[in-house]
């Protein structure tokens, strides 16, 4: 029962923590004190005071409002990849599932070959083709998110094939494509909320990568790992430069994983009481 | 009644002689250096961490002093026919190699021979071109005959990569690229690759009186934050360049000293001739009233002097001419609306591989945005750089520092026909031909200050300036020499006190 309780309250937490990131990345303009790219020459390299309640960086630019604009990316490329990723993943896998065994071996070959390869890696390459950007990123993580979307569409659609309600419903003549809707996808959004959770976890972390090593978004846009990049080499002077994006991101992914966990306990309390 | 000296006495005064003995001898400067030379052997590479290490060990017929200006060095005069093409050569008569082997005029023309040789494959062979043949009809002078006039010549032979080579070492196919012998102040001692090179002092060195030191010890170490630690513990005695982010912690320590000289670059933003809008001068003009050329040095690049024009400002051969396009946005804003660029969008190309630049770039966009011009930045590697930038032509603006050369030509061939800024004009591109065939430094700096103005006037740069280098010591060593447009270091005077 505590345990229960203690779950409630870090997913509250995280959910708060969650709510209150998005508010501010969609109102920035309206919430942050100055404009993320302003440049202040003369009040360079600040530690955190009333005028800059974080600091500032080596171009005298407000961290506080950077954070706040640096929600924005991290957000956007979140949202804008699992939905890439379920999109496609899903259709991958409900061809796979719902389709002959040749369709399913080669879907499952090309998804499982994306899968293979180390996450950063591969977004590295795909952006490396397309360009660096916003926008590169976000159709680069949607991809390689992809495949854990497919195997687990395709794995629920397989059993959910062999049920005996299914055979009942084709025997009076429903369509494959009615039978997906009907059946099939109510019963596996919950799985796939959970793991999208997740996935917007990596996708935060893996923006924040890309643009540190600059093949993300590109300077002067706020965003974390842009932030952290600079920030670098300025560790012994301003570490205030490091410490509140460095908090920003793992905050915000741990947000994410602790809902994704909760949700995975609330839509499958079996699994949980195994452990 | 005999005094006889106790036995804890004489050992005593022993062991204190020997530690003198040991200290004096141990003089050893470490010196961090960042990167591993690819070979020794100064006509196989244009490495730059080649030519630092083979400085201690090999001289050149000529050398630049301090501020640039070529002086006497294995030749202790020279001189060069009205016509540029007969240069004659006296050399040192007090000069031995570092195997004993005596130094004459034959080592001089193996040397030559040996780089201009194609089966040598030297990456600066074209340096030597224009040599047409080379006599020596003593043993202590040298004859070149050129095929044309070409001044830069004598430049290239106060380079590192013109290195003076033992002529019995060079016909028995002598291994230079792992042991090198030369006329230099120190002796080759042992290189252990990705960890040091040794070197020890050369008792017989022709300047008498150096080298100071009895030993210098190259230590290879590729990151800036060890090196850093190693000259503030003293682990390290001197490293060549500090980034500026260091300064603050290396200057707030007594035991180091920072020393600020001027390099030899040229950190300029290139603008795209051949692109509409920045094909017409207006515009470029308007860019250049708009950027604070200082604050953009001092900032990104750690301090230095403004530029007016294409040359490093500390050059002999350098004429100011910042009054032309004096920081004023103003200015910049009305040619802006006369030109009408409105709202169309720039790129300020970077190669993401120089913080500096970056930063730089940062600036300058903020600079460009307060008078009106919507401009981006847009990061990439060397290697796309290189193939889409410097010679694709495929860029608005580009932020780049080009590395100071010996001769002005080094820096200004070219200019006026093209190159990655795509700019013509005849006038210029003919003074800076004709100015490499004259060898009189009078002759040459008018011809080169006429095409400078027009460089100047015509700005197909924004000409950022040149920037401070800061060398790193202990604050024992004394007398630690860098001859920037080269970017090799002297030890011949350097000592530890």
């Amino acid at each position: 029962m505590a345990l229960r309780r203690s779950r409630n309250v870090l997913f509250s937490l995280s959910a708060l923590y969650l709510f209150l990131l998005v508010t501010v990345a969609i109102a920035a303009p309206l919430v942050a004190p100055y404009s993320p790219t302003d440049q202040f020459l003369d009040r360079r390299f600040h530690a955190p005071d009333a005028r800059n309640p974080l600091g500032t960086d080596d171009f005298g630019r407000d961290i506080l409002s950077r954070l706040m604009y640096g929600a924005r990316p991290a957000l956007t490329v979140g949202i804008v990849a699992v939905s890439i990723a379920v999109a496609l993943g899903g259709v991958v896998g409900l061809l796979a599932g719902m389709g002959t065994r040749l369709i399913d071996q080669a879907l499952m070959l090309i998804m499982d070959s994306i899968l293979s390869f180390p996450t950063i890696l591969l977004a590295i390459t795909v952006v490396s083709f397309m360009g660096y950007g916003l926008v590169q990123v976000m159709v680069a993580l949607g991809i390689i998110s992809s495949p854990v979307f497919a195997r687990l569409v395709r794995a629920e659609t397989l059993a959910i094939k062999s049920e005996g309600y299914i055979e009942a419903s084709r025997a009076l003549g429903t369509g494959p494509v009615k039978l997906v809707f009907r059946h099939v996808i109510p019963n596996i959004m919950s799985k796939v909320i959970v793991q999208s959770s997740l996935t917007f976890a990596q996708a935060v972390v893996v923006e924040a990568s890309l643009s540190f090593l600059g093949v993300g978004i590109q300077p002067p846009a706020a965003s974390w790992g842009l932030m952290l990049k600079d920030a670098r080499n300025y560790l012994m002077q301003a570490p205030w430069m490091a410490i509140f994006p460095g908090v920003a991101l793992a905050l915000t992914v741990l947000s994410f994983n602790l809902v994704g966990d909760s949700l995975s306990e609330r839509f499958n309390p079996r699994l949980n009481e195994a452990r | 009644m005999k005094i006889v000296p106790k036995k804890g006495f004489i050992v005593g005064m022993l062991a204190l002689f020997a530690l003198c003995a040991v200290a004096a001898q141990s003089a050893t400067l470490v010196f961090g250096l960042s990167g591993n030379p690819d070979t020794l052997d100064p006509q196989k590479t244009a490495g730059t961490l080649t030519f630092q290490v083979d400085k201690s060990f090999y001289d050149t017929l000529v050398e630049p002093d301090q501020t640039g200006k070529i002086v006497p060095a294995l030749a202790q005069s020279w001189s060069i026919s009205p016509d540029g093409l007969v240069w004659t050569f006296n050399l040192r008569k007090d000069v031995n190699f570092q195997n004993g082997q005596v130094f004459t005029s034959k080592d001089v023309k193996a040397t030559l021979d040996r780089i201009m040789d194609e089966k040598m494959a030297s990456p600066k062979r074209s340096e030597y071109a224009a040599i047409k043949s080379i006599r020596t009809p003593d043993a202590y002078t040298v004859v070149l005959t050129l095929s044309q006039p070409y001044a830069p010549l004598l430049a290239t032979l106060a380079s590192g990569w013109s290195a003076i080579l033992p002529s019995e070492l060079i016909a028995s196919g002598h291994n230079f690229a792992a042991e090198p012998v030369g006329t230099g102040p120190f002796k080759f001692d042992k290189w252990i690759r990705d960890s040091k090179i040794t070197m020890v002092r050369n008792d017989k060195y022709w300047i008498k009186g150096t080298p100071k030191l009895a030993k210098v010890e190259f230590q290879i170490i590729p990151e800036r934050a060890v090196q850093v630690q190693g000259l503030s513990l003293g682990s390290i005695d001197a490293l060549e360049f500090v980034d500026p982010d260091d300064l603050p912690m290396l200057q707030a320590n007594p035991k180091v000293t920072i020393k600020k000289e001027l390099s030899s670059l040229i950190m300029v933003m290139a603008m795209n001739c051949a692109r509409e809008p920045l094909n017409d001068l207006r515009v470029r003009q308007a860019v250049n009233y708009a950027i604070d050329k200082q604050t953009v040095l001092d900032i990104a690049y750690g301090g230095g002097r403004v530029g007016s024009t294409f040359l490093d400002t500390g050059n002999p051969y350098y004429s100011d001419f910042s009054s032309l396009y004096p920081y004023n946005p103003d200015k910049a804003r009305q040619l802006l609306k006369d030109t009408g660029v409105g709202n169309r969008e720039f790129t300020i190309a970077v190669p993401q591989n120089y913080p500096l630049h970056v930063k730089a770039a940062e600036l300058m966009q903020q600079m460009l945005a307060k008078v009106g011009m919507n401009v981006k930045i847009q990061l990439m590697d060397w290697s796309t750089w290189l193939s889409s930038v410097y010679t694709g032509g495929n860029f608005d603006f580009t932020v780049i520092g080009h590395t100071g050369k010996l001769d002005p030509d080094g820096t200004l061939a070219g200019y006026g026909a093209g190159k990655y800024v795509h700019w013509y004009n005849a006038t210029a591109a003919a003074k800076i031909k004709e100015a490499a065939t004259v060898s009189d430094f009078g002759a040459r700096k008018k011809l080169y200050t006429d095409a400078l103005e027009i460089m100047a006037k015509d700005v197909p740069f924004v000409y950022i300036g040149t920037s401070y280098r800061y060398v790193g010591t202990r604050s024992n060593v004394f007398d630690f020499r860098m001859t920037p447009s080269l970017d090799s270091f002297d030890f011949r005077w350097t000592e530890l006190r």
